[in-house]
């Protein structure tokens, strides 16, 4: 039976329908039109489908759409919401994090919540962090790199 | 004589050796990139596959009349409803878009669902009854080798057989004063793309069929694409669309030939996107190959002689799997100086997935092998395996296992090097061979 | 836990791009609009490795302009020449030789029309930061967007098709005896390995990767080769494996297919090695296998190093490396602690 669900998505309320078995990502993708959170396996196992859930990373294929309710939910496509990417994202370019892409908004995903929490995590936290999303082009190194800069970056600003 | 300045001699360059940003990499990190599956054109139907999931059979009969009948459901398709030859391959045509007499392994395509959602399509999947009446599978290599054993494709498994011969093969073993001889096994691997395979096709008002896909090669991907369905060539367009990884597969035919089948008979614009499961099973894999290798030197710390035979699974299909195998046998000396070579390859057919390019291209096997032999041949005469490939590997001047004669660029030693000045900067040893 | 440490090293060669007979080629047409912007047409798929950076590098050193002037649209057959496919590591080596011939010619389409505006020999001519400048003093005399500006309004051709044929004959069907490819990648690799003797688990410590780019057009290109290449390896080596059982797949999902993660992977070392190769552009060749390759047998090496035991079968599954060691116990030949 299809429902009505309103959806905290990114600041703002979005009314959509869907079936309750239906997952969160599947309804950020085709019915919000939000495709920058990918589905890579669509069984909880490679994190492309990565967004916050009320501040805390969480796979999307593997939240159903009534547990996002009432929840604050922000995606890939907040982060440069006002048109200036973010720290992680830009390291992520300027390190060389970013190869064919695939992995990367749910990896951004993970290290800015790291980010949040944590703002200067060890090498060790970041590998941590980002230990559920798979990247099969870039061997994660890059990506460690990127992070650490982007927390520098972000600890000059707020000093 | 005037000084040469030009930027090759005085490393002048304005661009070259600089860390330019990757043109395509912010709107990636921005989530802003779409591929193939963040795609929607309005009207698109969604397709999905019945696959075989059994390794070897008889189609006797594919009932699509209940998958019809589903709701929201625009085609059901099977080999009888492709137009032109059903077939493609890369060394050769001999992998059907739709499987029609036979199933020859468990990532066959069976038949072919569009449909006004995903959930349609499944449906119909689900209601497609096949008649399939099992034969028996061909899944080792001992199989393959059988020649009593059925074909799987006319003209017997044994798709191809190389040899690689040079110098003088009793001359090296009797000069050798320690021979190591082992049998090698690697499996097969996926190439796990993050991207799961994905197509878009539709056919425009000039009656162009598009296919947006994430590729390695769309005009090889044309040359297929055409006669499988009776097209003009000129009357198919292959756009490459941004890709999450290939690393081989995608060299092959993924879901062109049956989105573009799709969009020819419903007129509609036609995606399809894999799930990871199908992206497991469909495609091609790394060639598992079993490897036995004898390897001689003399007390001097000279390779003598290489006498080995390689066997690569290529599956249902050769794919690329001639050439990967062929490839592994002229690399099968590794980079050095083999005066006397015996080396002979199989390519072989079973009823295992397909096996195609993968990133290595079967040097990635010949190297499991060619490199265990010469750590166990440096050990057998003391020296240490760096010092060893040092004195074997290629330079200048000596040729490779085809007879090439080394020149300009041969840069084996210089990598040796590199290591060895990095083990002793950070004061690294090897346990072995003990002193 | 009783671990032991072990070092291995793993060597390779790899013939770039095809051999056998098949097509090698590649094909790039540049134009550059009135304003001296430029687009290059290359029908060489990115796969995000960076081939469309690399044809970007390689235009902008050859036009002498600045590479954000320069705009990659890649890969259709309805409108980008036919460039081969982007596999075999060979969309460096031999795209990069295309395009660098389509950059050339471009580039004297702009010093012939830059000569009569300006009345000077072409051979006194250069292009340099998008100006066209006296040789000798740098002088900028013209901005090369007035020139491709005169060149669009005098009908003439402000565009170039550039191509290169790396194709090679096969090797003989008896012998394989032949010059089989045009030229190799070399790598060399160095790993350090744990082996807990009581589990069998494997953990790779440390790698480094002395991998032969020719010339590093774009070193952090290079270096993410070289870095997701031996992760690769390390996937092959230790943790990824499709089983089919009677010919059906038993791991058709990432919860047994598994795929190395960022924890599995070390810091790895990337040691860029530059051996010039005259038949690649400004001497490079391509790295994504030769940096992919060398890891397994590295490991396998590293592992014989620890505990003195060969493996000979892959993936190194724990239970394989457990096993060995139990039969090695067995025959006594086990060196104990
Ligand atoms: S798509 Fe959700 S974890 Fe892979
Ligand atoms: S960049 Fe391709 S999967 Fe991470």
């Amino acid at each position: 039976m299809r429902q009505r669900y309103a959806l905290r998505v990114n600041g703002e309320t979005r009314e959509t329908e869907a079936e309750p078995h239906e997952s969160l990502l599947d309804v950020l993708r085709e019915n919000l039109r939000l495709t920058g959170s990918k589905k890579g396996c669509n069984e909880a196992e490679c994190g492309s489908c990565t967004v916050l859930l009320n501040g805390r990373p969480v796979v999307s294929c593997l939240v159903l759409v009534p547990d996002a309710v009432g929840r604050d939910i922000v995606t890939i496509e907040a982060l440069a919401g006002d048109g200036t990417p973010h720290p992680v994202q830009r390291q992520m370019v300027e390190q060389g994090g970013v190869q064919c892409g695939y992995c990367t908004p749910g990896m951004i995903m993970s290290a800015y919540a790291l980010l949040q929490e944590n703002p200067h995590p060890t090498d060790e936290e970041i590998r941590f962090a980002i230990s559920g999303n798979i990247c099969r082009c870039t061997g994660y190194g890059k990506i460690v790199k990127a992070v650490r800069a982007a927390a520098e970056e972000v600890g000059r600003a707020a000093s | 004589m005037s000084e040469d300045t030009s930027p090759e001699t005085t490393g002048a360059y304005h661009w070259i050796g600089k860390n330019v940003t990757k043109p395509d990499a912010l709107e990636k990190a921005l989530g802003a990139t779409e591929y193939v599956g963040d795609m929607v054109v309005p009207g698109m139907l969604h397709a999905k596959i019945l696959w075989a999931g059994a390794p070897h059979g008889v189609i006797r009969n594919i009932d699509t009349k209940d998958a019809a009948r589903v709701p929201g459901v625009a085609a059901v398709l099977t080999a009888s409803d492709v137009p032109g030859t059903n077939r493609y391959g890369l060394a050769v045509p001999d992998q059907r878009a739709l499987a029609d007499d036979k199933v020859r392994s468990a990532g066959d395509a069976l038949a072919l669902v569009a449909a006004e959602d995903e959930e349609a399509a499944e449906e119909a999947v689900a209601k497609i009854k096949v008649d399939l009446e099992p034969l028996r599978p061909i899944l080792t290599y001992e199989d393959a080798l059988d020649p009593m054993a059925p074909a799987i494709h006319e003209g017997g498994n044994v798709f191809q057989h190389t040899t690689v011969r040079k110098g003088d093969l009793e001359k090296g073993i009797e000069e050798s004063d320690v021979i190591v001889e082992n049998a090698y096994h690697t499996h097969r691997m996926d190439h796990v793309p993050m991207e799961p395979e994905a197509g878009l096709a539709y056919v425009d008002p000039s009656g162009v069929l598009n296919i947006l896909v994430g590729t390695q090669y769309p005009y090889r991907d044309r040359r297929q694409i055409a006669p499988a369905l009776d097209l003009a060539m000129n009357k198919v367009r292959v756009i490459q669309a941004p890709i999450g990884g290939g690393f081989g597969r995608k060299d092959d035919i993924t879901a062109e030939i049956h989105v573009g089948l799709l969009a020819l008979k419903t007129r509609r614009p036609v995606r399809l996107v894999y799930t990871r499961e199908e992206s497991l099973i469909a495609n091609t894999k790394r060639h598992p190959m079993a490897m036995n290798f004898r390897t001689g030197a003399r007390k001097d710390g000279l390779l003598t002689f290489l006498d080995g035979d390689i066997y690569g699974d290529t599956g249902a299909g050769v794919s690329l799997g001639a050439y990967v195998i062929k490839k592994a046998g002229i690399h099968a000396t590794g980079p050095y100086d083999v005066p006397n070579i015996r080396v002979d390859t199989y390519t072989l057919y079973t009823n295992n997935l397909v096996s195609g390019a993968m990133r290595g291209f079967g040097v990635m096997q010949a190297a499991v092998a060619h490199e265990s032999q010469m750590d166990q041949l440096a050990h057998r005469l003391g020296m240490s395996p760096l010092e060893f490939r040092i004195k074997n590997c290629l330079k200048p001047g000596l040729a490779s296992s085809t007879g090439q004669l080394m020149n300009e660029g041969c840069g084996i030693e210089a990598t040796l090097q590199r290591i060895k000045d990095y083990m002793s900067a950070h004061d690294l040893r090897f346990n072995r061979p003990h002193a | 836990m009783a671990t032991r440490k072990g070092l291995g090293i793993g060597s390779m060669y790899y013939g770039i791009g095809y051999g056998f007979s098949r097509a090698d080629i590649g094909s790039a047409e540049i134009e550059m609009a009135e304003d001296g912007t430029t687009t290059v047409y290359s029908g060489a798929c990115d796969m995000g490795q960076g081939v469309m950076t690399v044809v970007t590098q390689v235009a902008a050193e050859e036009l002498g302009i600045e590479p954000d002037q320069i705009r990659v649209v890649a890969a259709d057959t309805g409108s980008t020449p036919d460039a081969g496919p982007t596999s075999g590591s060979r969309a460096t080596f031999v795209q990069g030789v295309a395009v660098q011939n389509a950059a050339q010619e471009l580039r004297g389409q702009i010093l012939d029309m830059a000569s009569r505006m300006l009345e000077c020999p072409k051979e006194n001519l250069h292009v340099r930061r998008g100006e066209v400048c006296e040789t000798g003093t740098d002088r900028p005399l013209v901005s090369v967007g007035k020139v491709a500006h005169q060149l669009h309004f005098h009908g003439r051709r402000a565009a170039a098709w550039g191509w290169h044929d790396n194709t090679t004959q096969d090797v003989d069907p008896e012998t394989s005896q032949g010059d089989a490819y045009a030229t190799y990648g070399w790598a060399t690799q160095l790993a350090e390995v744990e082996v807990d003797t009581e589990t069998g688990r494997i953990r790779l410590t440390k790698l480094v990767s002395a991998t032969d780019a020719g010339k590093a057009i774009n070193p952090v290109a290079v270096e993410g080769q070289i870095e997701g290449g031996a992760t690769m390896g390390l996937g092959y080596a230790l943790y990824e494996q499709h089983i089919l059982e009677n010919g059906v797949p038993r791991t058709a999902s990432l919860a047994f297919y598994l795929v190395p993660t960022s924890m599995d992977v070390p810091d790895i070392e990337c040691e860029i090695v530059e051996v010039p190769d005259p038949r690649g552009p400004f001497g490079a060749k391509g790295v994504a296998e030769p940096a992919t390759i060398p890891t397994t047998p590295a490991i396998l090496n590293a592992i014989y190093d620890a505990i003195g035991i060969r493996i000979t079968e892959t993936p190194i599954t724990p239970e394989r490396v457990f096993f060995a060691i139990q039969e090695a116990r067995a025959r006594g030949e086990f060196e104990e602690d």
